[in-house]
């Protein structure tokens, strides 16, 4: 009974001295490079907090889940889950379960703690089958922001090249 | 590129624009000088992730896309030249001439592809491939911040995890002895074409 005790104990120690270790980390996604102060440590997952949530790929966690759009992915946060846990009062959410579910790509560099996010499929439907021009935000050479939906009511041709 | 800015001047006042992207992950530096001595004025981008290939699903270019008033797709996935080069070399005089056409009728014109036709020209990616771009995006963040060994690493492995992708492998290849159209390259799409596979999607134009 002794030693059962004591290694909860051990637990509750490891995974509060982690809360207070929170360590910072870098999300690649679309255009964006953001920074996060302070995230869970976690050998395999991105755990942040749920008001960065959004700065790292647009998601806002509400009380029915974690939505973007009409796109609401069911998230439990009276508990803990694997998509939502919460130690010493702070919660923590976790970004990589997400994308797993949204069936979105991701490469990490662990060493350096940088998490690249690739598109989201489910968000492509209507571009993959229906053939719906993706909308991008991406600066102009002029300093405007491009935006591909402004331009509805004319004819875009789209063109990629390189100079490579 | 000339060629571009004077279609568009021949076609902008029928609701027409150009959006021209530069998958240069150099930026500026690579790419911008290109746009400035075509004195270019329609909309440029210089796209430093490829995002617009990851997007659209492109794996080379030049590529082209139609998009129409209601932003749906009405091509997508050529290799889109604005005129032949080197006595034919390559490039086609073929495509400004749809364009032209597309731009004068809208749907009614020929050249305009139906949704099916469309969705099977886009590009279906295995989840390899869905993961190649965040791979790239990756060598790209360490490229920009002056870390060529894990640039290389993770644009190695873009390529390894997306082989069909000719941008993965070009804008690697820049950085390289021999270059983006060098031995290597060219050994590649030999390759490919030796087995009867293309190294741009084939242009389907009819001619009536």
């Amino acid at each position: 009974m002794k030693t059962i005790r004591s290694i909860a104990g051990l637990t509750a120690v490891m995974l509060i001295s982690g809360a207070l270790n929170a360590q910072s980390a870098t999300v690649l996604y679309n255009e964006r490079v953001v920074e996060l102060e302070q995230t869970l440590p976690d050998a395999t997952d991105l755990w942040v907090k749920p008001e960065d949530l959004t700065r790292v790929n647009d998601f806002i966690l509400k009380p029915e889940g974690a939505c973007l759009d009409e796109l609401c992915v069911p998230v439990l946060q009276d508990r803990d889950s694997a998509m939502f846990i919460t130690r010493q009062g702070q919660s923590w959410f976790n970004v990589t379960e997400l994308a797993d579910k949204l069936q979105q790509a991701y490469v990490t560099d662990y060493n350096d703690g940088i998490w690249s996010f690739g598109t989201m499929p489910v968000t492509r439907q209507s571009f993959l089958r229906g053939g719906e021009a993706p909308d991008f935000e991406l600066m102009g050479r002029d300093g405007e922001l491009v935006r591909l939906s402004d331009f509805r009511g004319k004819k875009v041709l789209l063109l990629t090249w390189a100079s490579w | 590129m000339p060629v571009w800015q004077s279609i568009y001047e021949e076609l902008k006042s029928e609701n027409f624009e150009i959006i021209s992207v530069a998958q240069d992950t150099g930026g500026e530096e690579a790419a911008g000088y290109i746009f400035d001595d075509a004195n270019v004025s329609y909309t440029a981008i210089i796209d430093v992730n490829h995002q617009i290939s990851s997007l659209y699903n492109l794996v080379n270019v030049p590529s082209g896309v139609w998009i129409d008033e209601q932003g749906k797709i009405m091509r997508i996935n050529e290799g889109t030249y604005a005129k032949e080069h080197m006595n034919g070399a390559w490039g086609t005089n073929d495509y400004v001439p749809i364009v032209r056409d597309w731009v004068a009728k809208g749907a009614d014109s020929e050249h305009v592809w139906d949704r099916s036709k469309v969705r099977e020209s886009i590009i279906q990616r295995t989840p390899e491939a869905e993961r190649a771009q965040p791979a790239f995006r990756l060598g790209g963040y360490y490229f920009t911040n002056d870390n060529d060994e894990k640039a290389e690493q993770y644009w190695t492995m873009a390529q390894e995890l997306d082989p069909t992708s000719w941008n993965y492998l070009r804008q690697d290849l820049q950085y390289e002895e021999g270059g983006s159209a060098g031995p290597e390259w060219r050994a590649r799409r030999e390759q490919i074409e030796g087995a009867g596979g293309a190294y741009y999607a084939p242009l389907e134009i009819e001619n009536n």
